[in-house]
Order: structure tokens, then sequence, then C-alpha cells
């Protein structure tokens, strides 16, 4: 009995994150692979003063706030969210930066990290510090 | 001495980075848990003085981390964690 018991707590936990995955790994594949966004971003490209993020950056950072604030599907997050915008606190925004630290393999400064306010800063602040890296 | 927003966000991040330290991922996990549970449970103080004390109480936990990591660090786990294992 006992066993059998200890089986089927060791199989929940597999069985959620599994889930959790897929929905995941199925969500980059085709934003990666649209052409329209990648399209729109080289006009955009022109019109800034600074460089622009690459678009993999922006959906990268869209993919990891939408998973740090829990946001449904069908909330939009470009660009231009902004972090208070989406309903992140203070704590919110040091979590989201430390996790695109960690998925970047990049450090950013304290001064740096207060100045982010949209998913765009944060975007061409992490091509800024890979840019720098290499 | 009551401490400053700003204060308390330099402690997250840095308990945050030192959790991220840890090379047991059951300890990692557990750090990272503690640390937001804790400011978010403390988030709506109002009172200096608990203010202050729940402050020094996260400086103590940061000491007390830093030294762990690296007393862990001498011992660390040969085996990874199935959990690190998965995205196969």
């Amino acid at each position: 009995m006992a066993p059998t018991v200890a089986a089927t707590l060791i199989y929940v936990p597999t069985l959620s994150i599994s889930l959790k995955q897929r929905p995941g790994v199925s969500g980059v594949f085709p934003t990666s692979s649209v052409l329209f966004p990648r399209s729109r971003r080289i006009g955009s490209h022109r019109l800034r003063v600074s460089c622009a993020a690459k678009p993999e950056t922006v959906d990268k950072v869209c993919e990891i706030v939408k998973k740090q604030l829990a946001l449904g599907a069908d909330q939009i997050v470009n660009g231009e969210s902004k972090f208070s915008a989406l309903g992140a606190d203070s704590l919110d925004t040091v979590e989201i930066v430390m996790g695109l630290e960690e998925e970047f393999g990049i450090t950013v400064e304290e001064e740096s990290a207060q100045t982010i306010a949209t998913v765009q800063d944060a975007a061409d602040m992490i091509d800024n510090l890979c840019a720098i890296k290499q | 001495m009551a401490c400053s927003r700003a204060e308390a966000l330099s402690l997250f991040r840095s308990l945050l980075r030192v959790a991220s330290t840890f090379k047991d991922y059951n300890i990692r996990s557990y750090a990272r848990r503690r640390t937001i549970d804790g400011f978010r449970e403390n988030q709506t103080l109002s009172d200096p003085s608990s203010i202050s004390a729940a402050f020094s109480d996260g400086k103590a936990q940061l000491v007390v981390a830093t030294r762990q990591a690296l007393v862990y660090d001498i011992y660390a786990p040969t085996t990874k964690s199935v959990m690190e294992t998965l995205g196969v």
C-alpha cells in the first residue's frame, strides 16, 4: 500500500511540469518562423535613433514576462508594454530582470535595472550586454 | 532607522543572486521561494520599526546564505537532481 502511494506522489510533479513545458515550447516555434514581425521591425529600426533589439530577444522577454506575471494567452505583450501596465509591482520587476539575467547569461547593474520600464527597454539592454560580452 | 524602498529592492536582488549560487537544486529553489514569499508577505508594512526589523532580518539571512553557499560548495552533490534534467 505504501509503495503505491509513493508512486502516485512521484507521478504528479512530472505530469504537471511536462504539461507546462509543451505549451511553452509550441509557443516559441511559430513566432520565430513568422515573417511579419521581422519585416515590421526593420521599418522601426530605421526610425529609431538608438539600435533596436532583435525580434527574437523581444519575443523571449515577452515569454518570460508572461510566465512571471502568469498572464493568459489572450493578453498581448509586445515591445511597448509597460511593466506597471501589465500589473507588475517592483518585486515582480526585480524577479523578471533576474529571470532575464539567467536566460541570457548576462549581469544587469542596479542602476540600469531601475531604469527598465517597458519590454523594449529590457530587450535593448539585453542586446547591448550580449554584444559587449562578445 | 527605517530602510528606503531602494534598499529593500537591493536586498531582494542580492538575496535572489545568492540563492542562484547554490549548487543543490532543493536549497536553491527553497532560498528563492523563501525570499519571494518573505518580501511579498512584508510588502504592506507601514510601521517604521517593523519595517526596519524585517530589513535587518533580511540582511542577517543574506549573511547566512552567502556563508552557506560557500560551505555547501565544498561538498557539492555529484549527481544532478531529476528536476534539472527535464526538457529532454
